[in-house]
């Protein structure tokens, strides 16, 4: 607590410890300003590398696509070989189906 | 851009988001508990709950921009805005957009607690308890990672320090000695306001 009397100030407390009070706040005041500053380093690098421990523990789309486009080459490669016997079989299957349901109604 | 580096960005910033979010519930409940010690005022802790507030939002926003223009996922303006209107996942994504709606509303009534009066404000700021739960159960019904080992020991231990702070701001009680005589006083002079 402070008065004033004419042009001089009197307070009840001794200057050490108003002195002590305001450099104990200006120090909080600057650990505040760290931590903050800190917390918003540590996030953007955090989006980085939690992002790249998923990429590394799930792969993304792009190599999931390659997964499938080699997967579909492979297929049509395999069916290629294989020729008309692997396509023949299914066609005469299906035709016999057909005939049972017509025959049916 | 390419769609697989928004991809990451979105589940790195969610993880990160569910982090400060649970960075600022803990604080939250320390400040009501009047923590400090000499080199810790109790003004540090209001701050830095405020601080880690602000960004929490803006890595959320990261995390809702990177999902909702990624073109692989299709997700639309309209799921990040209104609850349960997506098409992927739409009960889990839906309490993400309900948390992400209430962390808003806790936010924006703390930057106006001068003009809607204290009782209201306290009111709203306890949708908080409802934000952060909303918040992990998107993460773990949602997200691409969530039963990845680093992300399940990360959400773990997020649950375990909000859990813990609970607890013990219920079993500790209120340290403000005068309570009481102060949310009265606040009510009287929001009543006085009012008229």
């Amino acid at each position: 607590m402070a008065f004033r009397g004419g042009d001089d100030t009197y307070t009840m407390e001794p200057k050490d410890t108003i002195q002590d009070r305001v450099r104990a706040r200006d120090a909080a005041m600057r650990l505040l300003n760290r931590l903050t500053a800190g917390a918003a380093v540590s996030a953007v690098v955090g989006v980085g590398l939690l992002g790249a421990i998923g990429a590394l523990t799930i792969p993304g789309t792009a190599s999931t696509a390659a997964t499938t486009t080699s997967t579909a080459t492979s297929s049509t490669s395999s069916s290629s070989s294989s020729g008309l016997q692997a396509s023949s079989s299914p066609v005469s299957s299906s035709s016999s189906s057909g005939v049972a349901v017509s025959g049916g109604s | 851009m390419n769609d697989t580096l928004l991809w990451y960005t979105t589940r790195g910033a969610g993880a990160v988001s569910l982090v400060l979010l649970s960075a600022v519930v803990v604080l939250g409940i320390l400040s009501v508990l009047r923590v400090q010690s000499p080199s810790w005022p109790r003004f540090l802790t209001v701050g830095l709950h405020r601080n880690l507030a602000l960004m929490t939002l803006v890595f959320l926003a990261l995390h809702i921009v990177t999902a909702v223009v990624d073109p692989f996922t299709h997700l639309g303006w309209l799921a990040a805005v209104i609850p349960f209107s997506s098409y992927y996942r739409t009960f889990w994504l839906g309490l993400g957009t309900i948390a992400f709606e209430l962390l808003l509303a806790v936010v924006l009534t703390s930057l106006v607690r001068g003009l809607i009066g204290q009782v209201a404000w306290r009111l709203v700021h306890w949708l908080t308890y409802a934000c952060w739960p909303f918040a992990v159960l998107h993460g773990v019904g949602t997200g691409t990672d969530a039963w990845s080992a680093w992300l399940f020991t990360l959400q773990a231990i997020c649950v375990v320090a909000v859990l813990a702070a609970t607890g013990y701001r219920l079993l500790a009680g209120s340290r403000d000695p005068l309570a009481r005589e102060r949310s009265s006083f606040l009510a009287a002079v929001d009543r006085r306001e009012q008229r």
